[in-house]
């Protein structure tokens, strides 16, 4: 039981992580069409940029999270401008230009990194909030958690409460109505683009404390962003955030009992059938053909 | 016995009602026009006849058979076949290409009979076939030709030619007309009257009332998804309810 | 498409050397480059089986994971079974086919992005299956021991015989590739890629045909997977990673999918400039990526596309027009 409950509750915290890529991806898949297979690598430079500015240069936790966002942002729009604005025409075109810049990405780290063993960086919070008895949550946890759930409510009103949310989410709806309406679809993908990436340099950043950094740690958070999208609903931010926290939790607990590998097969299998039962997913719907 | 019959047909897209409750029936060897206003609901009784929808409710006949909720290549192989609105063609391929693909139900090469060369006397055979249905279609001097290099009217009698191949005994034309010079429109009635001539049952979906008003012995009316009249070509021009739609479609 | 012409004089001859090249090849090379030789041959057979399956429109991720299952099939007839080369190499692809038949039941539901996507989850799912069951498949480590044999006194561990034996190998199957392509099926195939809802109006069953597409590719590519267990004598499931999904992807699109040698083009040029770049082995992956970004950016149709390219600037006014790039 004891095991059982700090599952649930590590679950969540992983949940937030996989919420905060998750939405980036399904925000840029919705706004542009683009699949974007570097999603991965853009969470590892943002681990990466904390592990040398915090645990290599003794900058702040904080201002390495902020210069992590800002990095990441800045690639994203880069990619955005010279690579899937040029081929917005051909879908495939995007992802496979994405997964250019995966290996651009992973080699970079490489070489500043070298390529010695995995990086740790030493958790900026210590100690441990005793929620109680059986239940212990070290603050760097609460911290990622607290900080993961800020910022989806950000996004949240930034899509519903300002112009350039519900422009976006016109976009995302129906590309050439909201064209035909007057909205700079460009600039759209632009700000779909650097919200998403933003969030993932921010998923970077929390993560790094957390885990093992090394160049090819992209392609796990690849893979989940995958099965969170796509059981919570391909396009729908909402049910990416609930698919998030359920896998999360479900991986978390299969990996306690069963293993790592199992609890990452087990969430394929679930994601090949939720494309068969529901391929709209928990929370999609399904665009007209 | 009526070629096709449509039995209390309704369609639902969530609360929207596209078809409500329509019946008709279409007889052996006529050319039956499926009109009315923008939305009335005649794309989507087409897509429930070729199987492309299944409707909610209802039940659609051909030859005495059930054929709602198959699947389109199912209705085909029956003899329902049905073209597309505007230029739905195969591009990329030649004019001859484009409908040696019709020929599909008709010859069908098996796997490895494909890759030992033993079908030779099929691939003649459907040669023949798409040589003689280039013919019928006034297209045999363009079947090297890609698709997409075809003029208008080359184009839509090539989508026909595409249909033809597969041998059906009912064509469901969806706007063959649109778009078309009072030239085109011309040799494309002829051309339709051709394939009725030739024993095949035809109901066209069409705007042009020129063409419509010339080809068919009688009309369906449909409007906001029901079935609002039907009549000869001269009893549909003076129906007070029909010229009431249209004129408060067009206003 | 259009142009199926027989086989002319000057085709023959050009066939005929480039054949006598290809033999003599191995001779004049290192062991490496031997090694080197042969494996560019299997991944021939790779990219060309991956191309029947993309002829439907449709881009699975799942291709390498497949040539994977034709390596474990091998791998465990030989360790159980003891099963000579003649058995092992059919077996490996009707393996590869029968979990492709199988995967179609989900994953054809699927198309376009959902398809990838499912595909790229259906393929991690095996491949994990392999590093979770130790007992059966080795896990990381993988099952070793399965060189290929002394056959009829000719050793198949030597290099140059396993190359002319790769190479009777894949070129069967190119020939039938080609001929698959080259038939009605193959039309269909291009018929179901540009109009779906058409070609279904006339009757054909898409979804058969798809399957008919990935059973094939994936049969070819468990042949692909075979050969190069037996050479290499031993499979793990890295070999097969999404890493080596987005090599066969490269040299496809690198070279152009739109015709039956782009692929082949692709992936005998990249290796070679692979091998010519080895000394920047940790850059080596970014010049891939970035070569990738370039050629989709400003050579779409692939390096096979090059002739005709030149032919329209240079050539004279009999040279086609710009070719239209239509999207469906």
């Amino acid at each position: 039981m004891e095991l059982f409950l700090q599952s649930i509750a590590n679950g969540l915290v992983q949940g937030g992580f996989f919420a905060l890529f998750a939405v980036g991806l399904v925000l840029i898949f919705g706004v542009m069409g683009v699949v974007n297979f570097a999603h991965g690598e853009l969470v590892m430079v943002g681990a990466f940029t904390i592990w040398l500015l915090h645990a290599q240069y003794g900058l702040g936790y904080i201002p390495a999270i902020a210069v992590a966002i800002v990095l990441v942002t800045v690639i994203g729009l880069v990619m955005e401008r010279l690579l899937f604005r040029p081929t917005r025409a051909d879908p495939l075109a995007g992802l496979i230009c994405s997964i250019g810049i995966l290996f651009i990405l992973q080699v970079i780290a490489a070489l500043i990194g070298g390529d010695g063993p995995s990086k740790q960086v030493p958790p900026p919070y210590q100690g441990t909030l005793v929620m109680f008895e059986s239940l212990r949550i070290p603050y760097q946890r609460v911290f990622s958690l607290a900080i993961s759930v800020a910022a989806l409510v950000s996004l949240w009103f930034f899509l519903t409460r300002t112009r350039y949310g519900w422009a976006l989410r016109a976009v995302a709806l129906d590309r050439e109505a909201a064209e035909l309406q007057g909205i700079n679809t460009n600039r759209i993908s632009m700000v779909a683009i650097g919200v998403g990436t933003a969030l993932a340099g921010l998923a970077g950043g929390l993560i790094a404390p957390l885990t093992n950094i090394n160049p090819h740690m992209g392609h796990n958070v690849i893979v989940t962003a995958f099965i969170v999208t796509i059981v919570g609903g391909v396009g729908s931010l909402s049910g990416a955030v609930l698919a998030a926290i359920l896998y999360a939790v479900f991986h978390t607990l299969i990996t306690v009992y069963f293993g790592a590998t199992i609890a990452t097969i087990s969430g394929l299998v679930l994601m090949v059938v939720v494309l068969i039962v529901k391929p709209t997913g928990l929370m999609g719907v399904r665009v007209s053909e | 016995m009526p070629v096709l019959e449509i039995n209390n047909v309704t369609k639902k897209f969530g609360g929207l009602m596209a078809l409500d409750d329509v019946s008709f029936q279409v007889e052996e060897g006529e050319i039956r026009g499926l009109i009315g206003p923008n939305g009335a609901g005649k794309s989507t009784m087409f897509k429930n006849i070729a199987g492309f929808y299944s409707p909610s409710s209802g039940d659609i006949r051909y030859q005495g058979q059930s054929i709602a909720g198959r699947k389109p290549h199912n209705i085909a192989e029956m003899g329902v076949v049905r073209t597309f609105q505007e230029t739905t063609l195969f591009q990329e391929l030649s004019v001859f290409e484009n409908v040696l693909v019709g020929c599909h139900i008709r010859s069908r090469s098996n796997l490895f009979a494909a890759i030992l060369g033993l079908d030779r006397g099929l691939q003649r055979e459907a040669e023949e076939k798409v040589a003689e249905v280039l013919d019928f279609m006034g297209l045999g001097e363009r079947r090297e030709q890609l698709a997409s290099e075809l003029p208008l009217g080359s184009q839509r009698a090539l989508a026909i030619a595409i249909a033809l191949a597969s041998e059906p005994k009912l064509l469901l034309m969806d706007e063959p007309f649109a778009g078309m010079n009072p030239e085109e429109t011309n040799h494309m009635m002829e051309l339709t009257r051709k394939v009725q001539e030739s024993g095949i049952s035809i109901v066209l979906v069409e705007h042009d009332m020129k063409a419509v008003m010339g080809l068919c012995g009688y009309l369906t009316v449909l409007n906001f998804g029901q079935l609002l009249a039907e009549g000869t070509p001269e009893e549909i021009r003076h129906n007070e309810r029909v010229i009431e739609a249209y004129l408060g479609g067009a206003g | 498409m259009s142009s199926k012409g027989g086989f002319t004089m000057p085709k023959l001859a050009i066939g005929a050397v480039a054949l006598i090249a290809l033999l003599a090849t191995p001779h004049f090379l290192g062991f490496h480059h031997q090694d080197l030789l042969i494996f560019l041959t299997i991944n021939v057979l790779a990219v060309c089986s991956y191309r029947l399956v993309t002829l439907t429109g449709e881009w699975s991720l799942i291709h390498a994971v497949m040539m994977g299952v034709g390596a474990y099939t091998v791998a465990l007839s030989v360790n159980h079974f003891d099963l000579a080369i003649w058995f092992t190499l059919p077996l490996a692809g009707t393996a590869a086919g029968l979990i492709a038949a199988l995967l179609c039941f989900p994953l054809l539901r699927m198309t376009q992005f959902y398809f990838l996507i499912g595909s790229f989850a259906a393929g991690e799912a095996i491949r994990l299956t392999w590093v979770e069951f130790v007992g059966v498949f080795g896990g990381t480590s993988g099952l070793r021991g399965v060189e290929a044999p002394v056959v009829w006194g000719i050793d198949f561990l030597d290099p140059i015989p396993y190359f002319y034996f790769t190479l009777v190998v894949v070129g069967i199957c190119l020939l039938i590739l080609y001929r698959i392509e080259h038939s009605r099926i193959g039309l269909t195939l291009h018929a179901i890629h540009w109009k779906a809802p058409l070609a279904e109006s006339v009757g054909v069953n898409a979804w058969r045909y798809r399957a008919l597409a990935f059973i094939l590719g994936s049969f070819f590519v468990g042949i692909a997977g075979g050969l190069k267990v037996h050479y290499l004598g031993s499979v793990t499931p890295n070999q097969f990673t999404i890493g080596f999904m987005v090599f066969i992807l490269i040299w496809v699109i690198v070279g152009g999918y739109n015709k039956f040698y782009g692929p082949v083009i692709g992936v005998v040029v990249l290796t070679i400039f692979d091998e010519s770049i080895r000394s920047f082995e940790v850059i080596r992956p970014a010049i891939y990526g970035g070569m990738l970004i370039l050629s989709i950016l400003f050579l779409p149709m692939g390096l096979e596309s090059i002739p005709a390219k030149l032919k329209s600037w240079f050539g004279s006014d009999s040279a086609s027009d710009e070719q239209a790039l239509s999207d469906q």
